[in-house]
């Protein structure tokens, strides 16, 4: 029997610092402890600011998911004020979000996840020579065309935002532009040229086509384009069974319009789904460096812990709903949702599952993008006024491309008392609770093989990848 | 040291065409404000001059600034700046990882001494001794200052760098300092924003990989070419203000027709950026003609001056030509605090330019 153990960090091409700290038991994973080393007290910055200033500063805490913190801010303050947003203002405020959303997921597709099988060790397979071609960091031939991609699709955000990343333009009663008959129609002409991107690039056919798959044989029979590329990769190294999460899928809901959210919200457990009750959630602090009791956020408070004792081991606190770990992001929201091929792996969910949920809410989000914004009406209102918030508190719950993501602001004579955030990164990376259950990527990492030479393990890359994490969002 | 390639051979490498080559440095040459007459130097210079290798590192921060950069401006530009700078180190965007990623920094530390430049996103948190921000089990200041010892320059990227920014916002719980408060014997160039604008990014590293010199700072120590007018002297909705014609609410009358946004709080009368002529997202818009104001994010404690939306003075008569301009300086007076004036910025930059040169013949 061998034991030993191993820091894996800094990791690189994830948004912010991580490192990961494995018990290696016989060439495999025994235990993972997830640290989140960067801090920086956004929630106590906010405190006596003028609330609207929080849909400013939020969005800092984040340069990949700006839009996500900008819109959760703008609802929590748009909930303590009894404000709502006119139809078409939600409308164009979920056309910005999506397009942040869907971005993202091209962007860690290309950017950070596939390019760890480039990598010389594996050299050999069969699919290593297209790897190295399509994904080499910085110069493969799919990196280039996402980066261009890319930056197209971000014209919507700048056409209904001014700017992205940072954007300002989610407000409580609306957004600040009203896109005009131009802007629509351009904003069409963007799409199009995404679409054909999906259609000969990323997924190879049409995104409806992948949409429409509904079960794994199907799933595993798609083998075009670069998500066929990763099919073939992940039957080769068995990633389906790589990496399994708690499990339990939580989501929040997507993208709020007059008719309600266009991805429902609900939480999803051994075939089951169940409403999501916004009060069963905690966190506990007691393997962070953090002071105080575990607490719903409405009451929470964030005092680092000066001395960083010796028991904890992160900045990050643990999230629980109910008391209990659930896993959060694309594959959590489309098997909430509902949809089939989603649901089929749910009780896979593993590398693969988390990778090919994403590519499933590309393609749906795509279709999703052009419905929206087909239906802009440039003569309707796109914000209504706000009154100046005096008292009350109010909570932002919505869908973040990497999950669900809550802002909790209590105001008090006008300014800001109380805000807490919990960001999709701190559910999926959050450390140990009192009971010492391990968070959700501590517990997929146990079992991972791992070879006696190999000091940054690559199951462990690419496990902790599938879940796209974004550390500067999880401690914020 | 080890011979390194030109910018040029790199840029083969990378697939580039030579017709593309010359397109960049036109594209680089009107970016820079240069005129034709400048297109063979730029090129002259990238087929002779080895390339100039860069070592990103990421303190406290959120990734904005390289979100902006990845997606920079027109595809050529883009695809040439990054294979020329080749980020020898970052990150976010290489392929190495942990104790690999860590011996790639060492390494070109060691293999560029007193060559490389330095580009800093985000910044070192000093309260508990650095630890709020970890990089390699080492707090981010410690490599900072290891990796600042051997740089001939340092970029801070972005308001974090250059200012701390909404991390250091009361009561800065990390106790977030700017680069230039840690490491005092460099050249530093700062290039605010929240984030910088991409094409400002790469135009600055052009024309220090071009010119093998800093560019003219302003006082601050921002790139003159890029920070030297207010948003203000260059908005579109500017004759709105002139002729007092605001916003009152959001999405009123008044703002569909696109009027100014000074009464909702835009700071653009008192903030030196390039946003109202270079725009975002590839000249796509920029948060005035998203009917948004301005919040001044390339300014110095932009995060603490009261609300984002209060209005930037109290006055409330104006509106005639005449008093527009001493609208905005008293503007720039009351809320900018540490914004020079624009007659005294510019009795400096001659003093600076000498300095400047001086620093660039010694140091770069």
């Amino acid at each position: 029997m061998s034991e030993r153990q191993l820091l894996v960090g800094p990791f690189n091409r994830v948004e912010g610092d991580l490192e990961i700290q494995l018990d290696i038991r016989d060439g495999h994973v025994a235990a993972a402890r997830a640290n989140s080393p960067l801090f920086r007290g956004f929630e106590m910055m906010l405190q006596g600011k003028d609330p609207r200033d929080a849909l400013t500063i939020t969005p800092r805490i984040c340069g990949i998911c700006s839009v996500s913190q900008s819109a959760a801010a703008a609802f929590a303050l748009a909930d303590a004020g009894g404000v709502q947003m006119p139809p078409q203002g939600a409308r164009a405020a979920a056309i910005l979000h999506a397009v942040e959303n869907l971005a993202d997921h091209v962007t860690h597709f290309n950017l950070f996840f596939m390019p760890d099988f480039a990598r010389p060790a594996y050299a050999g397979r069969a699919w290593h020579a297209a790897a190295v071609e399509r994904f080499t960091a910085q110069q493969g031939s799919a990196v280039r065309r996402a980066a261009e991609a890319r930056a197209q699709l971000f014209h919507i955000a700048g056409l209904l935002g001014g700017k992205w990343p940072h954007t300002l333009a989610i407000q409580p009663g609306g957004v600040t532009r009203a896109p005009d008959a131009r802007d629509r129609i351009r904003i069409l002409s963007v799409l199009r040229g995404h679409r054909r991107y999906l259609e000969e690039v990323l997924l190879g056919g049409a995104p409806e086509a992948f949409a429409a798959l509904q079960d794994i044989p199907s799933l595993e029979s798609w083998d075009s384009g670069d998500a066929g590329l990763f099919l073939r990769i992940a039957a080769d190294l068995g990633l389906a069974q790589a990496g399994r999460g708690p499990g339990r899928y939580l989501s929040a809901g997507a993208y709020p319009l007059a008719e309600g959210r266009a991805l429902a919200a609900g939480v999803w457990e051994d075939g089951a789904l169940s409403p999501f009750d916004p009060a069963q959630i905690a966190e506990d602090l007691s393997h962070a460096w953090m002071l105080g009791e575990t607490a719903h956020p409405e009451a929470g408070r964030t005092e680092p812990d000066e001395d960083m004792r010796e028991t904890a081991y992160s900045w990050c606190k643990a999230p629980r709903l109910g008391g209990r770990t659930v896993e959060v992001g694309a594959l959590a929201r489309q098997i909430v949702d509902g949809h089939p091929l989603a649901r089929a792996l749910a009780a896979e969910g593993g590398v693969r599952a988390r990778i090919a949920g994403r590519l499933l809410e590309i393609a749906r989000t795509q279709i999703l993008l052009e419905e929206l914004a087909r239906d802009l009406d440039p003569d309707a209102r796109f914000m209504d006024p706000a009154p100046t918030l005096r008292e009350g508190s109010g909570t932002g719950l919505l869908e973040a491309a990497r999950g669900t993501l809550g802002h909790w602001i209590r105001v008090e004579s006008g300014r800001i008392a109380s805000y807490q955030i919990i960001a999709p990164t701190t559910w999926n990376f959050s450390p140990r609770d009192a009971a010492g259950t391990p968070g959700p990527v501590e517990a997929a990492l146990v079992g991972a093989p791992v070879g006696a030479e190999e000091d940054t393990p690559l199951s462990v890359q690419h496990i902790v990848r599938s879940f796209d994490p974004c550390m500067v969002c999880t401690v914020h | 040291m080890t011979q390194i390639e030109t910018f040029y051979d790199v840029m083969r490498r990378q697939g580039i065409t030579r017709r593309s080559f010359m397109k960049y440095c036109s594209l680089t040459a009107a970016a820079l404000g240069l005129g034709p007459s400048f297109v063979p130097k730029i090129a002259h210079a990238m087929e002779t001059k080895p390339r100039t290798p860069v070592i990103w590192v990421h303190g406290l921060e959120c990734t904005c600034c390289s979100e902006s950069f990845i997606r920079s401006a027109h595809p050529l530009a883009k695809d040439v700046v990054l294979s020329m700078i080749s980020l020898d180190y970052d990150d976010t965007l290489m392929a190495a990882a942990g104790h690999q990623a860590e011996a790639a920094l060492e390494d070109t530390i060691q293999k560029y001494k007193g060559n490389y430049i330095l580009a800093v996103e985000g910044n070192p948190p000093l309260d508990e001794d650095g630890m709020f921000c970890i990089v390699g089990g080492k707090p981010f200041v410690e490599q900072l200052r290891h990796a600042a010892k051997d740089a001939k320059a340092i970029i801070s990227w972005g308001a974090c760098a250059s200012y701390g920014c909404v991390q250091a916002a009361k009561p800065n719980p990390t106790r977030a300092t700017p680069v230039h408060k840690v490491i005092t014997d460099k050249p530093i160039i700062k290039v605010p924003g929240c984030p910088p604008i991409a094409e400002v990014m790469t135009g600055v590293i052009t024309y220090m990989l071009t010119f093998d010199r800093l560019p003219e700072l302003d006082r601050q120590g921002r790139p003159a070419m890029f920070y030297g007018q207010r948003i203000h002297d260059k908005c579109y909705r500017r004759p709105h203000f002139d002729a007092g014609q605001f916003v009152e609410h959001w999405d009123d009358e008044n703002a569909r027709k696109g009027y100014c946004l000074y009464k909702m709080g835009c700071k653009g009368p008192t903030t030196y950026n390039a946003c109202s002529t270079v725009r975002w997202n590839e000249g796509t818009s920029f948060p005035i003609q998203s009917g948004h104001g301005c919040i001044g994010c390339s300014e110095d404690g932009f995060w603490d001056q009261g609300s984002f939306y209060n209005r930037v003075t109290d006055l409330t008569q104006f509106g005639v030509e005449a008093n527009a301009d001493k609208v905005g300086l008293t503007a720039a007076g009351v809320v900018g605090g540490g914004i020079a004036l624009h007659a005294a910025v510019s009795a400096l930059k001659s003093a600076q330019r000498k300095t400047q040169d001086a620093r660039s013949k010694e140091e770069v």
